[in-house]
């Protein structure tokens, strides 16, 4: 079953952990309940956004450094 | 001629001049010393800072053009010839060219007029210094006026008591830095500065105060009553020292035993004015005997 | 006691404000939304002044160890007792045991939630209000944890019935495109008449920075009147000499990206301010989201001051309406 994982907070999206880090995820990528996908950071907090239930990453809806509100959709989990 | 502006509905914010002096510091201060003396109940905080002050107040019960009123009447009746400061004179040790700010500095580079040269460098050579050494001198021959606090708690803007022509001149940074190390010591505009807490900052970095200006809660005798140090009107004389006194201090500091060496004193603005070389002299002689 | 199980993203201790240190730097700090906190003091018979949590964005889990009266107003993050939604702007019984959360923010930003009693922690200048930056006040000078626990203090003196509501037509409604009114002046000279009209003209977005210290706003260059920079300014044409800076006052570093000084204001510095958010509207900058859009509306201070009359006005009318819904009065 397709599942939007989405953002409780409005920011800055990054799906890497720092600048010269790999992602957290790929798309197709495996993830289990509680993995971190990416960061939002937003008053110089950041905040881990992670994936609810096992499944795949289907893919992402956001790029890199995006901007989120809160509420929006920033990627589409294949539940296991 | 004075701006009189409104700050929203709680402020008014009193321009005296666009330009900095000891003059129109001193003018600031004896308005607001006098407007404190009145113990209003509709001011809030009342604010002298360079060349300006500001004031809050309840608009519930003054309308700001009342207090506008008010402020102008004052300003009339402050006269500067017979104004006299009561405050301390304060040996400040700085370490030049310590390590820490020398980190820093590095680390913004790019957000600097001069990403080649120091920031030390950088200043000695615009104003016609002819080595770093030589503006340290400058920096330490003379005392300087704490002129304003604000920006984070405890930070003092500090104006050199001496004539204009040899006052030192400096620009921020290109691109403020997102990090300056606690007790910095930083020269922007016309002004000396010591960063109270870790932070951002614009001012070019020229070394490190080996005493703190704010502590939240300390065994220093000097915090006992406040958590900061610095009040407007005191003379602080930054005196460069050694990295072994800088050790010896932090020690003190880390003991609790460190306590600034200072002197009370009262004078007259007019005596600044009319001769501040000779007030300069005179004060380092009394801060040190 | 009511124990932290999760912090939210950030939340804090505020009353009213340290108020009267702005002269050594030190800024009020306080509740950003003062209409919303009032309502929710009111609400649980508190002290005007009395503690509350703030919750910026993302709410916390809080497990109450001790039956309380609690109130929940401000922004839409909607609260859970138990996983059961409850209503905000209406006193709320909770027990012993019981577990407080939120879920995601639909309006606003912030919420506040008042304990009847107040949060208990130190008064440091004349006030419980956190000020992270220094860390000072509220609980170790710091945002809430996972693992804290708060003691409710005794800063009331009625007992609401619980169910008591605000009236309805006092609950504020938000959008994601807002109406800020300022005053001009303070440096405004210092802008172009050119840009002085684009910067009033033009939709702001805010910044992801934006936080309690003051919120940046995205748009578009503004300009400066080219002049000989006075003496100690700087060179830089947006510098001034240092001077201080009211809270809700607007500044424009360089001409790039406006900033509005609020709660947590550094109170002064080297750039030209122009312009002041009046008193009533801080209210409604507190309730502004990251990349929501700002327009600014400048008024006459008269108009400032209605503004601020009919604010007081509608808080005198929630008074009167709880007034009416009172069980008893506290002892001391």
């Amino acid at each position: 079953m397709a599942k939007s994982i989405v953002s409780p907070i409005p920011g800055v999206f990054y799906r890497r952990p720092a600048p010269d880090k790999d992602v957290f995820v790929k798309e197709g990528d495996q993830v289990k309940a509680d993995d971190v996908i990416g960061l939002v950071e937003v008053m110089k907090n950041f905040y881990e956004i992670k994936a609810e239930a096992d499944g795949v990453i289907e893919r992402f809806l956001v790029e890199e450094e995006g901007l989120l509100d809160s509420g929006q959709e920033i990627a589409i989990l294949i539940e296991k | 001629m004075p701006r009189y502006e409104y700050g929203g509905d709680e402020f008014i914010f009193v321009e005296l001049a666009e330009e900095m002096s000891l003059e129109v510091n001193f003018q600031a201060m004896a308005i607001t010393k006098k407007l404190r003396e009145e113990n209003a109940a509709d001011i809030l905080d009342i604010c002298p800072s360079n060349a300006s002050y500001m004031v809050r107040f309840n608009p519930d019960s003054i309308h700001p053009d009342a207090l506008i009123s008010k402020l102008k009447e004052l300003e009339k009746s402050v006269s500067m010839d017979d104004f006299e400061i009561t405050s301390r004179l304060v040996d400040v040790p700085i370490l030049f060219e310590d390590p820490w700010t020398h980190e820093a500095l590095i680390r913004f580079r790019d957000r600097h007029q001069d990403p080649e040269s120091t920031d030390l460098e950088y200043v000695a050579r615009i104003n016609g210094f002819e080595s770093t050494d030589a503006l340290i001198k400058g920096i330490t021959d003379y005392p300087y006026l704490v002129s304003m606090i604000g920006f984070v708690p405890g930070l003092p803007w500090c104006y050199q008591m001496v004539p204009r022509e040899k006052q030192i001149e400096a620009p921020k940074y290109v691109r403020p830095r997102t990090f300056t190390p606690e007790r910095a010591f930083g020269f922007g505009g016309a002004f000396a500065v010591i960063y109270p807490v870790q932070g951002a900052g614009g001012y070019q970095l020229f070394g490190i105060a080996a005493a703190p200006i704010f502590e939240k809660d300390s065994k220093l005798v000097d915090f006992k009553e406040d958590m900061t140090f610095p009040r407007q009107g005191d003379i602080f004389r930054y005196r460069s020292i050694t990295r072994e006194e800088y050790d010896s201090i932090r020690q003190q500091v880390e003991e609790g035993t460190f306590r600034y060496v200072t002197k009370d004193i009262t004078f007259k603005a007019q005596d600044v004015l009319e001769n501040p070389k000779a007030f300069s002299d005179d004060v380092l002689r009394r801060l040190y005997s | 006691m009511i124990k932290v199980k999760n912090p939210g993203l950030q939340t804090t201790v505020q009353d009213y404000g340290r108020i009267g240190f702005y002269e050594v730097g030190m800024p009020p700090s306080g509740a950003m939304d003062k209409y919303s906190y009032t309502a929710s003091n009111l609400l649980v018979g508190n002290d005007e002044n009395a503690a509350v949590l703030e919750v910026t964005y993302l709410g916390p889990v809080l497990e109450f160890q001790q039956d309380a009266v609690i109130a929940i107003t401000g922004g839409e993050i909607p609260p859970k007792i138990n996983g059961e939604p409850v209503s905000m702007w209406e006193t709320l019984s909770i027990k012993a045991g019981d577990e407080l959360s939120f879920d995601f923010v639909k309006g606003g930003a912030r919420v506040y939630l008042a304990v009847a009693g107040g949060i208990d922690v130190p008064q440091i200048m004349d006030s419980r209000s956190t000020y992270t930056l220094c860390g000072i006040g509220g609980l170790e000078g710091r945002a809430l944890q996972a693992g804290d626990v708060l003691q409710v203090g005794t800063d009331h003196h009625h007992v609401v019935k619980s169910g008591t509501r605000i009236l309805e037509e006092l609950i504020p409604v938000f959008s994601k495109r807002h109406e800020i009114r300022v005053v001009i002046g303070l440096c405004s000279y210092r802008l172009t008449e050119e840009s002085k009209e684009r910067f009033f003209s033009i939709d702001w977005t805010v910044t992801p920075e934006a936080n309690r210290v003051g919120y940046r706003f995205k748009g578009e260059r503004l300009n400066f009147v080219e002049r000989e920079q006075p003496f100690g300014a700087g060179s830089n044409p947006s510098n001034v000499v240092d001077l201080g800076y009211p809270i809700g006052s607007i500044q424009v570093p360089d001409g790039i990206e406006p900033i509005a000084l609020l709660n947590d204001a550094v109170t002064g510095g080297g750039y030209a301010t122009v312009c002041t958010i009046i008193s009533t509207d801080l209210n409604k900058m507190a309730q502004i989201k990251t990349n929501e859009k700002v327009r600014f509306i400048p008024v006459a201070i008269e108009e400032a001051l209605q503004a601020r009359k009919e604010h007081k006005q509608k808080i005198l009318q929630m008074k009167k309406h709880i007034e009416g819904n009172l069980e008893g009065q506290m002892n001391g």
